[in-house]
C-alpha cells in the first residue's frame, strides 16, 4: 500500500510562494510609482487570480493528506481564523475610540497577520497531535 | 483509549515507518495514534488490525475515561 502525503506538497508551495511574490510586488509597484487605475486594477486581479490558484491547489491537496494530517490542517486554519476575527474585532472597536493610523493598520497590513496566524494555528496543532516527533520505535 | 499498537509492531518486528507503509499513512499518523494522542477512524482501525491479523478491540480497547 503506498504511503499517503503527510505535508502539503511542494507544488502547492510553490503557488504559495508565486501568491506571495505577486502581491509583494503588485504592493511595491503600487506604492512606488504613480499609476493609472487600470494598472492598479490588472495589478490587483493577477494577484487576485495567483491567491484563487493557491488556494484551489491547497484545497485539493487536502484530498492526498492522512486523516491525521487532515486534522492538523483544519485546526490550523480555524485558529488562523479565530485569531484573525479576534484581531478584526478588537482593530474595529479600537478605530471608533482612538486613531488608528493607517500606514501601520491598513486591509493591506492585515494580509501577513492572517498567514502568521496560520502558522501559529499549525505550530499548536502539531504539537497537540505529537506528529512532529521523530522517535521511530 | 488505549492501544497496544507498539506491542503488536514489536511482535512484527516493524518500524512506525513499516507500518505507515502498510496502512497507506504517514510515519507521523502512526506515532501519533500510537500516542494516544489521535483517536483513529474506524477504517484505519480496521486496516491495523488486518495487517496485524489481530481483532481490532485487541488493537483498541476503551478506558474507564472514554
Amino acid at each position: 500500500m503506498n504511503r499517503q502525503k503527510n505535508h502539503l506538497s511542494h507544488r502547492v508551495l510553490v503557488y504559495a510562494v508565486i501568491w506571495v511574490i505577486s502581491y509583494a510586488g503588485s504592493l511595491f509597484v503600487l506604492k512606488s510609482f504613480a499609476l493609472p487605475i487600470e494598472v492598479g486594477i490588472v495589478l490587483t486581479v493577477i494577484t487576485a487570480l495567483a491567491f484563487v490558484v493557491f488556494t484551489y491547489k491547497y484545497y485539493r491537496n487536502i484530498f492526498f493528506m492522512d486523516e491525521v494530517q487532515i486534522k492538523v490542517q483544519m485546526e490550523a486554519i480555524v485558529i488562523a481564523f479565530l485569531l484573525g476575527l479576534f484581531m478584526l474585532m478588537i482593530l474595529g472597536l479600537l478605530d471608533l475610540v482612538i486613531v488608528l493610523n493607517k500606514e501601520d493598520w491598513s486591509y493591506r497590513h492585515l494580509v501577513p497577520c492572517f498567514a502568521i496566524f496560520y502558522f501559529i494555528g499549525l505550530f499548536i496543532s502539531k504539537r497537540k497531535y505529537n506528529i512532529e516527533d521523530e522517535k521511530h520505535d | 483509549m488505549k492501544n497496544t499498537i507498539k506491542v503488536e509492531r514489536a511482535k512484527k518486528n516493524w518500524t512506525q515507518a513499516d507500518l505507515a507503509d502498510k496502512i497507506g499513512v504517514s510515519r507521523q499518523a502512526v506515532n501519533s495514534i500510537e500516542t494516544g494522542k489521535f483517536v483513529p477512524s474506524t477504517v484505519l482501525a480496521l486496516k491495523m488490525a488486518k495487517v496485524f491479523g489481530t481483532p481490532v478491540e485487541i488493537i483498541f480497547q476503551l478506558e474507564k475515561t472514554d
